[in-house]
């Protein structure tokens, strides 16, 4: 009989998670290790005019720019922020130095005795001030068809407003990392998502030859992005470290330095302007986003390309004209965060097409649904769409399991239903898959085959859908089939953990290895083989005009969202979630449907609860006594279903899921407390504080 | 240098304060995360810690002529748990923190923290509690508003310990409790009203009015509540609004990162509002 792919397993790694057996980097054992703690700024913006040191004592250092052998910047997409601060700092948190020693006691009394003169310089924190004094760092720029013309000529305009906030990843095990020689060789250890992003860094920032550095990926307790480009930083930190004092040292973030230092999702502004047709339906849009990318740009700029694609949503618009900006303010910097920009724009289009059908007094599902691409449709970036869209079936399902209509006609005052539909690009963006040229191992021994990535297990699931992938193509039990220790000097570069590429990317090439390798079976006891990803011939990208099939396929999904908003106190209750998501075929029901519900459940947060404020560069909400994210009493069942579509290249269909559910579920929460209230809601988070606001402002 | 006393009972414990200057923990809830300074630190203790968490004769609960005794070390799971506790009580406790910390968190602890956030204290303000101090020298009993002086004040001296709080032994006929924080769960108050009230024949007879977390301490009017006293519901109905008013100027909230001031004010008037107008 044939196995079905879909069918759940027992995840493999949730034995030792469970009984404790798994090692973070903090259980790390290193004999004669040093540990290190930084010095960060604590102002917005200064020059240094100096830093004045307590004695040290024999056996404790100081580690900073002076002692950097190669380059004093982290590379990444720009590599613009400094290992360690220069002669000036531009964000609170900013890293200055290290103080190591074998005594934690002793460090932090040598921290507290380190004085710091600054010269401060006028910083600038917001959005607003950013815009208004132009620190743009990065401008771009797409159109499609003729949105001048048709602004020109069209009569009725509609224009309108969105805003989102900070979120903070906080995954359960904060940054933490090691480093030690052995002999002339480096090795690196942390919790990270991407092994091979920290090598290259330490490549510019040690200055050794590639052969030199080893990084090593440990247990990772979680990451959402936040464990994508930082690690690149801290890394480059304990190595410079280890190089001056030649002892092992660890480093581990406690929770309030994470937050204070790590990178969040970026806050947004998003501007739109929209022409109709005769028959009011959206002809051109002109898209304005602003993104806040604190004090350095950093991966940035892959953060604004993802957004300003997903601009245009599900809908096919003719005339199309996109602007992004990222802006440099006084703040730590933003990264990576699952959905990667996307769900900031895709909060904006939806809602955009909510607020235009409450005004032109049509049902907005409706009015949505009159503008979905289907196959064959040129995309925002004039690609195509090539895969066919179920959106008509998803919502079908989606409105059916809701009971959506029923529920709009009877719900009470303050009682909400909402409808959000999405996409995601899979994989990298552009050119991205091609530039990286994944390459993955697959090495038999007798009846154990050992699978080698760079891909990481960082609580998604990904060790289990891999090992999975390989065993039902070759037909050997899952025992057999080892994840090789990912130790980028035992591993190819099969790229970074992000982007929702693991399994659609990386599963694709270890299918196709395994059904080579399946053929080959009995041709000796042991071999190996290697593959690179080849992205589909059939697929353009200009990365000058950001023109072309800016992803080579996409997810879908709907969701509908059930809201109750109490009157006296406005706080928010949500009753219900229904999603649907078209991921091709998924790899493990279970083990998605877990990727599903805290996907949504970060998107619940980051919607309705999780604020992140900054005065004056500094944040107001520095711990979890303050910074709150969703618990299980915040987030209601989740009801979860697929729709079947697979893709060609994805291995058994499989195309991307692990941030479609964070994109999708916001506007759908939104729209719920719109419709509760019959106000607009043209800001995220929508807290109890804001309702009361909006309930007695309009 | 001693670092810490582990007495065995009260009177060692009481002895020992007054010779030393200490810090007393009970469950450390509160404690542990004021003083904690970083990642594998020692906390910031000053003074040697005294561990009471465990003296039997603070972790008694009992009724004794119409009044209910809670041991300062009582645990928060354990009067939940408890048949004599009035109902409103335990579900306000049940409100509080998480199950672990519940079965950590002492009674005691919360009271002698004084936060205007401690999600017992509108209770205790509501019904007249009491608390009992001891010193190696005697006992004396305070009313729960002169016990808390402030904003993490009380008039605990260096040599006292809580040790009892006693509460009526007395069931309302109406009992409300809202509480609002930032999440559902886990999170600390941000608003919260307590509202207890006897009725008979349509007629208010006792009315109670609690509000947590919007102001220095607990407010509480018994200036407004006998206004109250002997109005038919329809009566109160309709000066609902007034009423609500007249707190106004006692609700003295602050902006923080948990929430503004503006929204504490409001929500606390539409709370008293809302529940005058549901008795
Ligand atoms: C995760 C978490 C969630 C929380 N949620 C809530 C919540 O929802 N609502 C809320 O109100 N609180 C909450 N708290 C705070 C705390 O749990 C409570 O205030 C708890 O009741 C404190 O009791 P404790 O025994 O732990 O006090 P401790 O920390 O041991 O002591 C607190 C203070 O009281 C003094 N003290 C304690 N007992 C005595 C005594 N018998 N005599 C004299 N002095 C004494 C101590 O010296 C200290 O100053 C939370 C705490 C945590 C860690």
């Amino acid at each position: 009989m044939k196995e079905n792919i879909s069918k759940s397993i027992l995840r493999v790694d949730s034995r030792k998670k469970i009984n404790g057996e798994a090692k973070y980097i903090s259980d790390w054992k290193f004999d004669n290790v040093l540990y290190a703690k930084t010095i960060r700024s604590t102002v917005a913006k200064a020059k240094i005019l100096s830093i004045t040191l307590p004695e040290i004592p024999a056996g404790y250092y100081i580690v900073d720019k002076n002692e950097v052998p190669g380059i004093n910047r982290m590379q990444t997409v720009v590599s613009d922020h400094p290992v360690f601060a220069e002669n000036d700092v531009q964000y609170i948190g900013q890293p200055i130095l290290l103080v190591v020693g074998p005594d934690r006691e002793i460090i932090y009394s040598i921290v507290a005795k380190i004085e710091i003169q600054y010269k401060e310089q006028e910083a600038l924190f917001t959005l607003e001030e950013a815009e208004k004094k132009s620190t743009v760092f990065t401008d771009y720029h797409y159109r499609k068809g003729e949105p001048e013309t048709v602004f020109q000529q069209s009569g009725q305009l509609i224009e309108d407003e969105f805003t989102t906030g900070y979120q903070e990843h906080v995954y359960l095990e904060p940054q933490g990392i090691a480093a030690e020689f052995k002999e002339d060789t480096l090795f690196v250890y942390g919790s990270m998502q991407c092994p091979f992003y920290v090598k290259n860094a330490l490549l510019d920032t040690m200055d050794l030859p590639e052969d030199k550095i080893r990084v090593v990926q440990t247990i990772t307790g979680g990451a959402f992005g936040g464990k994508e480009e930082f690690p690149s930083l801290t890394a480059c930190h304990v190595a410079i470290a280890a190089h001056k004092t030649r002892h092992p040292i660890m480093m581990i973030y406690d929770r309030s330095e994470d937050i204070l230092c790590s990178t969040k999702r970026h806050p947004s502004k998003i501007r739109y302007k929209v022409a109709f047709d005769k028959n009011n339906q959206v002809l051109a849009l002109d898209v304005d986003v602003l993104l806040n990318a604190g004090a350095y740009n950093g991966l940035s700029p892959a953060v604004l390309q993802r957004a300003i694609f997903a601009a245009g949503g599900v809908y096919n618009i003719p005339h199309i004209n996109v602007r992004g900006r990222n802006f440099m303010t006084n703040a730590v910097p933003s990264g990576a965060y699952r959905g990667f920009g996307a769900p900031q724009t895709i909060f904006g289009i939806e809602m955009l097409f909510y607020n235009i059908a409450v005004k032109l007094g049509v049902d907005p599902l409706e009015y949505k649904m009159r503008h979905l691409l289907k196959k064959n449709d040129p995309t925002s970036t004039g690609g195509q769409i090539r895969e066919e869209v179920k959106l008509p079936e998803i919502i079908k399902k989606v409105i059916e399991k809701s009971d959506y209509y029923n529920k709009l006609k009877t719900n009470k005052k303050y009682q909400g239903i909402g409808i959000s539909l999405f996409l995601h690009g899979c994989g990298f963006t552009g050119k991205g898959e091609s530039v990286i040229n994944g390459k993955i191992t697959l090495e038999k021994n007798k009846d154990i085959v050992t699978l080698k990535v760079s891909s990481v297990e960082m609580g998604q699931g990904a060790e289990t859908a891999l090992r999975k992938i390989v065993a039902q193509t070759l037909k050997i039990p899952i025992e057999n089939v080892i994840y090789g220790e990912v130790d980028t000097g035992l591993v190819p570069d099969s790229g970074p953990t992000v982007a929702s590429r693991t399994t659609m990317i990386v599963g694709g090439l270890l299918r196709e290895t395994a059904m080579e390798m399946k053929t080959r079976w009995n041709e000796t006891e042991q071999f190996e083989i290697s593959k690179r990803y080849e992205h589909p011939k059939y697929l353009h990208w200009d990365d000058d005009n950001f023109s072309g099939d800016a992803y080579p396929v996409y997810s879908w999904g709907a969701n509908v969202a059930e809201v109750e908003i109490d009157p006296v106190s406005y706080e928010i209750t949500i009753k219900n979630i229904e999603a649907v998501y078209d991921v091709g075929v998924p790899i493990d029901n279970r083990a998605l449907k877990g990727q599903m519900q805290g996907g949504i459940a970060q998107g619940i947060g980051w919607a309705t609860i999780e604020v992140m404020e900054s005065e004056n560069g500094k944040l107001k909400q520095s711990n979890l006594t303050d910074y709150k994210v969703p618990t299980s009493m915040d987030i209601p069942e989740i009801h979860c279903s697929f729709v079947l579509n697979p893709y060609e290249f994805g291995p058994f269909g499989a195309k991307c899921a692990g941030e479609l559910p964070s994109v999708g579920v916001p506007p759908a929460v939104a729209e719920a407390v719109a419709n509760a209230l019959n106000k607009t809601i043209n800001h995220l988070p929508i807290t109890p504080e804001k309702l009361m606001e909006i309930d007695n402002g309009n | 240098m001693v670092e810490a006393f582990r007495p065995q009972n009260l009177i060692e414990a009481l002895y020992i304060l007054s010779e030393n200057e200490c810090t007393i923990i009970a469950g450390g809830t509160d404690l542990m995360v004021q003083r904690a300074r970083g990642f594998a630190l020692k906390p910031d203790f000053v003074f040697p810690l005294l561990f009471i968490e465990h003296l039997s004769e603070l972790k008694q609960i009992y009724n004794n002529s119409n009044e209910i005794h809670i041991g300062a070390c009582v645990i928060l799971t354990d009067i939940m748990q408890n048949e004599i506790i009035p109902e409103i009580f335990k579900e306000m406790i049940g409100k509080m923190a998480s199950p672990p910390t519940r079965n950590m968190a002492t009674i005691g602890g919360n009271l002698c923290n004084a936060s205007p956030a401690g999600d017992t204290l509108p209770y205790l303000y509501a019904v007249n509690a009491k608390a009992i101090l001891q010193n190696a020298n005697g006992v004396r009993t305070v009313p729960i508003e002169e016990f808390i002086t402030g904003v993490k004040k009380t008039c605990l001296q260096k040599n006292e310990i809580l040790t009892d709080i006693i509460i009526p032994d007395k069931k309302f006929d109406v009992n409300i409790y809202k509480r609002l924080g930032q999440r559902k769960g886990m999170s600390l108050t941000k608003v919260s009203l307590l509202g207890l009230a006897d009725i008979s024949k349509n007629r208010i007879r006792d009315i109670r009015i609690a509000l947590g977390s919007i102001a220095p301490t607990i407010v509480r009017s018994s200036d407004i509540e006998r206004k109250m006293i002997n109005k038919s519901l329809d009566e109160i109905k309709q000066i609902s609004y007034e009423i609500s008013n007249q707190y106004d100027k006692l609700i003295k909230p602050i902006d923080d990162a948990r929430s503004t001031a503006k929204y504490r004010k409001k929500v606390s008037l539409n709370l008293i509002k809302h529940f005058l107008e549901n008795l």
